[in-house]
């Protein structure tokens, strides 16, 4: 399917259907000229068989259909047989001039439209030839069939020309235009790729945020010396990823803020890790339950991720300094309960849009087959349970 | 390193403006303006060599007319002064620019409006200006030089004005005995017409050609989303992801190292603040777009009057053959460019929601229900190659839905939960 192709045959179809009325007006002008031809009946039927050739000439805009081709053709022999009364009556100069334009301008108009398949060529062939055949036959006694053919030929040969010079050009277009496609589509899937490293650096991300988010606020609450150590650990980290080092995902679980981390992905020592980043943000973390649970790496860094997330919202909404997690698991789920004694808020009262909870908590543990459940009411402190399959 | 404030608002740019500045790259490409020029010289050439053919043509009636000019001299000179304006046009376009400088038109113009005077002059004594101008009529022709070069308007207003002055001058140099018939008028506004007309077929050629350019760029574009991921980022967001990066590195550094002090200052806060709020957006942003919701949002003709229902990004899970049938079929239904049916033509892609199954499915497949729905698209003025892109993505239905055209598709996907 070509679609390049369908454009074109609309580009011609338009050109033909301006080139042929504006021709047709003005022929229309000169048939209408006292003395152009004889008698009301031939102007009248003339005047008619105008409008069906204007009619047929804007139809040829819009469909490619071969009847308003020849509706065309049909219309303006038509014409040019009323106004010489078939062939007997010899015609002024300004009659002649009225037809002329008729013949070399109005209907040559589907001479761009007649070009493009072998058919259409063959079509404007026959056109041209019974146009040529009508004319010398209807203008012999007006005319020398020299001049009628010298200027029929002119005409059809420009417009004939302008269809097929911009039909030759299209393949060169398209050609370049794939290529620019070609170009194009590298460039997305190099991007994609970028992207992707980019997004995959989740647990660089979201310490980045948390100090973003904690310099938001001024650093409030947290020593200086703390927010420096932290603004350091965290450029470095974003050099990293800037010079090209793609965490593995297997890896990111350790490279949060303690160097030489536990190889292994072991809940307990990273969720040691969230506790002292939040310790020095101000906000002391109490642990009750498990403290060893094994899960597999990409549901470690959500579960992690949303942890970090809701101890954050505490620290920064709920004016207390003291958050409580308790871990506990089952057979198919690990569950985390934070729990504060704070301001809380009525639930009612959070847009689901706001990005805080339900982008960076319920949507990161719905991506690994995990739940968040929110629990609060004003004054009587807030719940969330986390969930996440082992 | 310190920290700054980045250059612009980079999430009102990828909310907003991510479709706007993939189109400017088309536009940029299909405009005149640009060097690839796609075409458009090729278009020129077929435009000089009509001028040069029509300049031939006046030139032979010049010869004929040669004993019968009262002054001679003038005629001789207009058509000197036209031969010069077409020989440097035509040179000054293969050696130039894309684009002729404001002056090099105002040029050709004084150039032409020289050679019409000129030749007015040197015919005015025969009154009869309908047959015997020449060079003034080549002269119309002759703005198609620059017809790929300047602004439609600019051309057309030049032509209007050269039919209006050849106009008033046959009317001035009517004797007032003159009748009124054919004979002396036909010549009179057949001179006219070719005068005028070449140069009005000529600009709207031109720019249905760059409408047809720019299309054709703008589809290939979008195209190139059929072979993306089930889930991407779009073209823009990597680039944004990074300049984001960037900032953050750069602020957390200036605060490291001490450049900027602590606590902060309320405009760096906020810097922060904006940072931190941007860089969530851009990492949650990728896991929830599909193709075709980038498909839409990049393309100029496609964003204008696609609305996308894709609330479990299904569009993802659909194979490139079937994407391309998609796309294709909606790039058809909307890009009939034809004026009566431009502005109210719209439609509506649905995907989903998924029926709940009845039966299960041995071959790990999952059909998705897709419903394009349309206003201001009549059944029988809808392209025919249309059913053939529509019977790539699934089988499908059509009903008429208030006069409009609607389509039910079942596309056959491979269930992902099922692997």
């Amino acid at each position: 399917m070509d679609l390049i192709a369908k454009e074109r045959d609309r580009v011609l179809q338009r050109a033909a259907r301006v080139y042929g009325l504006s021709f047709t007006v003005a022929s229309l002008l000169c048939y209408l000229l006292p003395g152009a031809v004889d008698g009301t009946a031939a102007i009248g039927i003339g005047a008619l068989l105008y409008v069906v050739l204007a009619g047929a000439q804007f139809m040829l805009g819009i469909s490619r259909n071969p009847v308003w081709v020849l509706l065309t053709l049909a219309a303006g022999i038509g014409i040019l047989a009323i106004a010489t009364e078939a062939g007997t009556a010899s015609l002024g100069e300004g009659g002649m001039t009225a037809l002329q334009l008729l013949m070399s301008g109005s209907l040559a108009a589907v001479a761009i439209v007649l070009t493009g398949t072998a058919w259409r060529i063959v079509g404007l062939g026959a056109a041209f030839v019974v146009l040529t055949l009508a004319s010398f036959w209807l203008t012999s006694a007006s005319q020398a069939p020299l001049r009628t053919g010298g200027l029929l030929v002119l005409g059809w040969f420009l417009a004939g020309g302008i269809g097929v010079w911009v039909s030759a050009g299209v393949p060169q277009i398209s050609k370049r235009i794939a290529s620019i496609g070609r170009a194009h589509r590298a460039e997305r899937q190099a991007s994609e790729l970028e992207a992707q490293r980019r997004q995959s650096a989740r647990l660089l991300h979201d310490t980045v945020l948390a100090t973003l988010t904690l310099l938001a606020h001024s650093g409030v609450g947290v020593t200086p010396e703390a927010l420096r150590e932290q603004a350091a650990e965290d450029a470095r980290l974003l050099r990293q990823l800037r010079l090209g080092s793609t965490p593995t995902p297997q890896a990111s679980g350790s490279y949060q803020l303690e160097s030489g981390g536990d190889p292994e992905p072991v809940l307990g020592r990273t969720l040691e890790s969230v506790k002292q980043r939040f310790g020095r943000m101000g906000l002391t973390v109490s642990w009750h339950g498990t403290g060893q649970v094994l899960l597999p790496s990409e549901v470690l860094d959500a579960f992690l991720l949303a942890l970090a997330e809701c101890l954050e919202n505490v620290r920064r909404h709920s004016g207390v300094t003291e958050a409580h997690v308790t871990i506990t698991e089952d057979d198919s789920t690990v569950r985390a309960m934070v729990t504060d004694a704070g301001v809380g808020f009525a639930i009612a009262d959070i847009d689901e849009a706001k990005l805080g909870f339900a982008e960076s908590v319920v949507a990161r543990l719905r991506d690994v087959g995990g739940n968040a459940r929110l629990f609060s009411a004003p004054g009587s402190g807030t719940t969330v349970v986390l969930e996440v399959p082992r | 390193m310190t920290a700054g404030i980045p250059e612009e608002n980079t999430l009102g740019i990828v909310v907003g403006n991510a479709a706007r500045a993939v189109s400017k790259t088309a536009k940029r490409l299909g405009r005149a303006g640009a060097r690839p020029s796609l075409g458009s010289a090729f278009l020129a050439l077929g435009a000089d060599v009509f001028v040069v053919l029509r300049a031939v043509y006046g030139l032979s009636w010049f010869v004929v007319f040669w004993q019968r000019y009262p002054m001679p001299g003038a005629a001789a000179s207009a058509w000197g002064v036209l031969i010069v304006v077409i020989v440097g046009a035509v040179i000054a376009s293969r050696a130039g620019g894309d684009r002729m400088p404001t002056w090099g038109f105002s040029l050709v113009l004084v150039g032409i409006a020289a050679a019409v005077t000129l030749d007015l002059i040197a015919v005015w004594d025969l009154h009869d200006l309908g047959r015997t101008l020449t060079a003034a009529t080549a002269a119309g022709a002759a703005l198609l030089l620059v017809v790929t070069q300047r602004g439609a308007t600019e051309l057309l207003v030049s032509a209007g004005v050269l039919g209006v002055v050849l106009a008033v001058a046959m009317f001035l140099n009517t004797p007032p005995d003159a009748p009124f018939d054919a004979d002396r008028i036909a010549p009179q506004l057949a001179a006219i017409a070719f005068t005028v007309l070449p140069a009005v077929i000529g600009v709207l050629l031109v720019q249905g050609h760059r409408r047809m350019v720019q299309l054709e760029l703008d589809r290939v574009l979008v195209q190139s989303t059929v072979s993306a991921p089930r889930y991407a980022v779009g073209m823009l967001a990597s680039e944004e992801l990074a300049r984001l990066d960037l900032a953050a590195e750069r602020l957390l550094d200036s605060i490291a190292t001490k450049k900027t002090a602590l606590p902060l200052t309320p405009k760096t806060a906020s810097l922060a603040a904006s940072l931190a709020t941007e860089l969530r957006l851009h990492l949650i942003e990728g896991r929830r777009e599909t193709w075709l919701y980038h498909a839409v949002s990049e393309s100029e003709m496609l964003g204008r009057s696609v609305t996308l229902v894709d609330k479990s990004a299904l569009a993802g899970l659909l194979d490139p053959a079937q994407r391309d049938g998609l796309l294709a079929a909606a790039w058809m239904l909307v890009s009939d460019t034809r004026k009566k049916a431009g502005p109210h033509r719209s439609i509506t892609i649905q995907l989903g929601p998924l029926a709940p199954s009845t039966t299960t499915r041995d071959d790990h497949k999952i059909p998705i229900p897709i419903t394009i729905t349309s206003s201001g698209i009549r059944r029988n003025r809808v392209d025919p190659s249309i059913w053939a892109a529509l019977g790539r993505v699934g089988r499908y239905s059509d009903t008429t839905e208030e006069g409009s055209l609607r389509v039910d598709i079942d596309a056959v996907v491979d269930n992902p939960a099922d692997v």
